[in-house]
């Protein structure tokens, strides 16, 4: 049945194009090592074209929305629950010199998911997730809601310009929605994103002594760091009279970084419900009352909020009768493929 | 020799294993006759004769191009030469869980018999149950099947494909390119070939003189159009009997007997006991002691089984070694004996680890480097401390968390024979938390 489908459309193409011949196997060779399209396809655009590689990458382009719809359509009903948590910071808090914000926080954490985790290993597919964690960063505005994280829409995701992370002013190829079109296309595994969240923050308005931070961690990468089968993001913030001035030395700045990467590692490899007990009773699930086991210096089994208090008395931001300290203010743990629906 | 029956451990390991090794004898002379049998007294209703080698192969490819069609044709072209029960489509199970060692693995399993050999051939759907597949040895695959469609030819993926079958540690591939019958112009299949020799090439597989069968696993299984179904599946089975090499078989390869006691005989001298690995060994042969700081040479001066005294031991029998000239505290629990220099004494050794999950009966909590539970290879129990490979970065800060699959540096207190395809188990508390398979060796006495 197929087989005669397709012997007519390349019939009739052939009826419709001047002079079409036979795509020569080293154009198909050369489409395919451009595009990554099937072997079927590239033949199909290249019989299209007249055997012209340009118009043919012209022709895919646009064939690929019917097609990349139509092969997306037809995966749709099957289950993914393998893929990448990806997460993107393009600035920290005080201190980032670098990337928007100035200061202030800008982050984003996304779920991606295909079918295996072979699909989920390949490099287009991690690039992908990056771009759009990226993306989901970038054109996040800031906000006045009372949590700082802020889930975002996957239908305004996914009309967004897809933003490289590599190149983020080349301009974009496509949308969001039209790069996991196109990779269905080329995997054959249905690709869905699954969440996003974001967590943009200006910096505090009081001046000097509050700055906030950002820590990050992922587990499981498999080549880009910042995306694997675990992902966390949190929060923190600073507070002491002497902040401007702690944070222009580099082994206050390297310390804090450490701080930052073991309190994200905790988050991710511990059952972390809460930052602080709901009751009076310490809880297991409350990060501050967990054992910091993945503070490489707590050797005395302390933890995370005498570790915190101590870190903050040994910098020196605790001073004489100032207020001061270093706090968690929220966190996201997410672990891939736990919100799927089973079914 | 009456004191040798009466020392515990010697007599529970022959009462265990007599029934087995009753029957070793009897089938020794004539293997296929001898099994027949036993599987009538048994009342088995289908066993396969294991007078062919065994072998285990897997199919790996991507969702859509025809695995289980495939896996369910070649029972069916298998199984009209008696070599296999056929297996429909949707009879293959679709990756039912089972558990191997404490750990859960997705895997389906048919199997089958050629002229030549029986296969066990299993399919997984994700690179992680693979890797837990070879560390547990649950289903070491020794060869694979490629499946590729030929309507799109290799996709992006097929690289991880070919890089799970590098690090499971396959040596040969035979490629199935697969819905031949949807392709009308044969250029476009020679281009599939071509790009396909291209790429197990890329990926250190002998890509020029690789089998690549070109069918239509679907016209196999509907019984239509013999010359690209049916005999096809017939070449690609005959191109899996010649290309891919059978593993060696344990009788072939050299002595090895973990010792699991020791015991002094007045007027004979040292005996250990253990159940023989692999190999063979005979009366009067030079074996060397292997293993926790002491390794030596001496001489097997007998072989005791069942209270009788034999020339020869072979992979599978529970005996005692006596050894010429050794005292009793030479000997411990956790060396091994095998031939001379075919195994090293091994002290740091890199090795695949699979960390079992909370659910699996591991860890609930994740570690970091410089982690030290006790390691169980063979008979021996040493203490381990595990860090990550040189070169990993902010390896200080790194963790491993329940269910991770890692590559970590082991280093021991003591010296251990062991070699590359040695498992092992890490238990800590009484628990496992995970378990091994050694990739390199780093440091041997």
């Amino acid at each position: 049945m197929l087989k005669s489908v397709q012997r007519i459309s390349l019939r009739s193409s052939r009826l419709y194009s001047t002079g079409a011949t036979k795509p020569p196997v080293k154009l198909v060779a050369e489409l395919r090592k451009l595009t990554e399209v099937s072997i079927t396809k590239a033949r199909e655009a290249l019989t299209a074209s007249n055997n012209d590689v340009n118009l043919a990458l012209q022709w895919l382009e646009k064939d690929l929305v019917t097609s990349g719809a139509q092969k997306a359509a037809k995966v749709d009903g099957r289950f993914a629950g393998e893929g990448l948590i990806s997460t993107c910071v393009l600035s920290n808090g005080v201190g980032s010199r670098s990337g928007m914000g100035h200061g202030g926080v800008r982050a984003a954490m996304i779920e991606l998911n295909c079918e295996t985790d072979f699909v989920g290993r390949n490099e287009l597919f991690g690039r992908l997730a990056a771009d759009i964690a990226h993306t989901a960063a970038f054109i996040t505005d800031p906000h006045s809601s009372e949590t700082a994280f802020q889930s975002c829409s996957l239908d305004m995701l996914n009309d967004a310009p897809l933003i490289c992370q590599l190149q983020p002013h080349s301009p974009s190829s496509g949308t969001v929605g039209s790069s996991i079109r196109d990779m269905i296309a080329k995997v054959g595994e249905k690709i869905s994103l699954r969440r996003a969240v974001s967590l943009v923050e200006s910096p505090p308005q009081t001046h000097g002594n509050v700055g906030l931070r950002l820590a990050s961690y992922s587990h499981g990468s498999v080549s880009i760091p910042s995306q694997g089968r675990i992902g966390s993001l949190a929060l923190l913030a600073l507070k002491s009279p002497k902040l401007v001035e702690l944070m222009l030395s580099e082994k206050f700045q390297e310390d804090l970084k450490r701080l930052e990467r073991s309190l994200a590692r905790q988050i991710a490899g511990f059952e972390t419900i809460s930052i602080q007990s709901p009751s009076v009773q310490p809880s297991e699930t409350a990060l501050y009352d967990q054992q910091f086991a993945m503070f490489p210096e707590n050797t005395s089994g302390s933890t995370v909020s005498e570790v915190l208090r101590s870190w903050a008395q040994d910098r020196g931001l605790i001073d004489g009768e100032q207020e001061g300290g270093v706090a968690v203010l929220d966190f996201k743990k997410w672990t891939l493929g736990e919100t799927a629906d089973i079914s | 020799m009456l004191q040798w029956a009466t020392s515990k451990a010697v007599s529970r390991g022959l009462a265990r294993t007599s029934l087995y090794a009753c029957q070793r004898a009897t089938t020794k002379p004539s293997l296929t006759l001898a099994s027949v049998s036993l599987v009538a007294r048994r009342g088995y209703a289908e066993v396969f004769s294991r007078s062919k080698p065994h072998m285990n192969i897997g199919t790996i490819g991507h969702v859509d191009h025809g695995k289980t069609t495939l896996t369910a044709a070649i029972t069916k072209v298998m199984a009209s030469q008696g070599g296999a029960k056929f297996t429909d489509y949707n009879q293959i199970d679709k990756a039912p869980e089972e558990k191997a060692r404490g750990i859960t693995i997705n895997s389906s399993h048919v199997e089958y018999e050629t002229n030549n050999r029986h296969y066990g051939h299993i399919d997984c759907p994700g690179h992680a149950d693979y890797i837990k597949n070879m560390i547990t040895g649950a289903a070491q695959m020794d060869g694979a099947i490629i499946v590729v469609s030929a309507t799109d030819g290799q996709m992006p993926q097929t690289r991880e494909h070919l890089l799970l079958a590098r690090q499971v540690g396959i040596k040969r591939l035979v490629v199935f390119i697969n819905k031949v019958d949807q392709i009308s112009d044969p250029e476009m299949l020679e281009l599939v070939d071509m790009e396909m020799r291209d790429l197990l090439s890329t990926y250190n597989f002998d890509g020029e003189n690789t089998p690549i069968i070109m069918g239509s696993a679907l016209a196999a299984l509907e019984g239509r159009e013999d010359n690209i179904g049916a005999t096809k599946i017939k070449e690609l089975v005959d191109a899996c009997d010649e290309w891919l090499e059978l593993p060696p078989r344990d009788l072939e390869k050299p002595f090895l007997m973990p010792v699991e006691d020791v015991f002094s005989i007045s007027g004979r001298g040292t005996v250990a006991t253990g159940r023989v690995e692999r190999g063979v060994a005979s009366k009067g042969a030079d074996v060397e002691v292997v293993g926790l700081g002491n390794s030596f040479k001496t001489t097997l001066t007998g072989i005791e089984m069942f209270h009788k005294e034999l020339e020869r031991a072979e992979a599978g029998d529970n005996m005692g070694a006596l050894l010429r000239g050794i005292k009793r505290e030479q000997v411990r629990r956790g060396q091994v004996i095998v031939a001379p220099g075919s195994i090293k004494a091994v002290k740091k050794f890199q090795a695949q680890i699979y960390v079992l999950t909370k659910d699996e009966g591991g860890r609930y909590t994740p570690f970091m480097s410089n982690y030290r539970p006790q390691l169980f290879l063979r008979t021996a129990d040493i203490t381990v401390s595990l860090t990550f490979p040189e070169g990993t970065p902010d390896a200080a800060e790194k963790m491993v968390m329940p269910g991770d699959n890692v590559e970590m540096v082991c280093d021991l207190h003591f010296d251990v024979a062991a070699e590359i395809g040695s498992r092992f188990t890490l238990r800590e508390g009484g628990r496992t938390i995970g378990t091994g398979i050694i990739t390199k060796i780093l440091d041997t006495v």
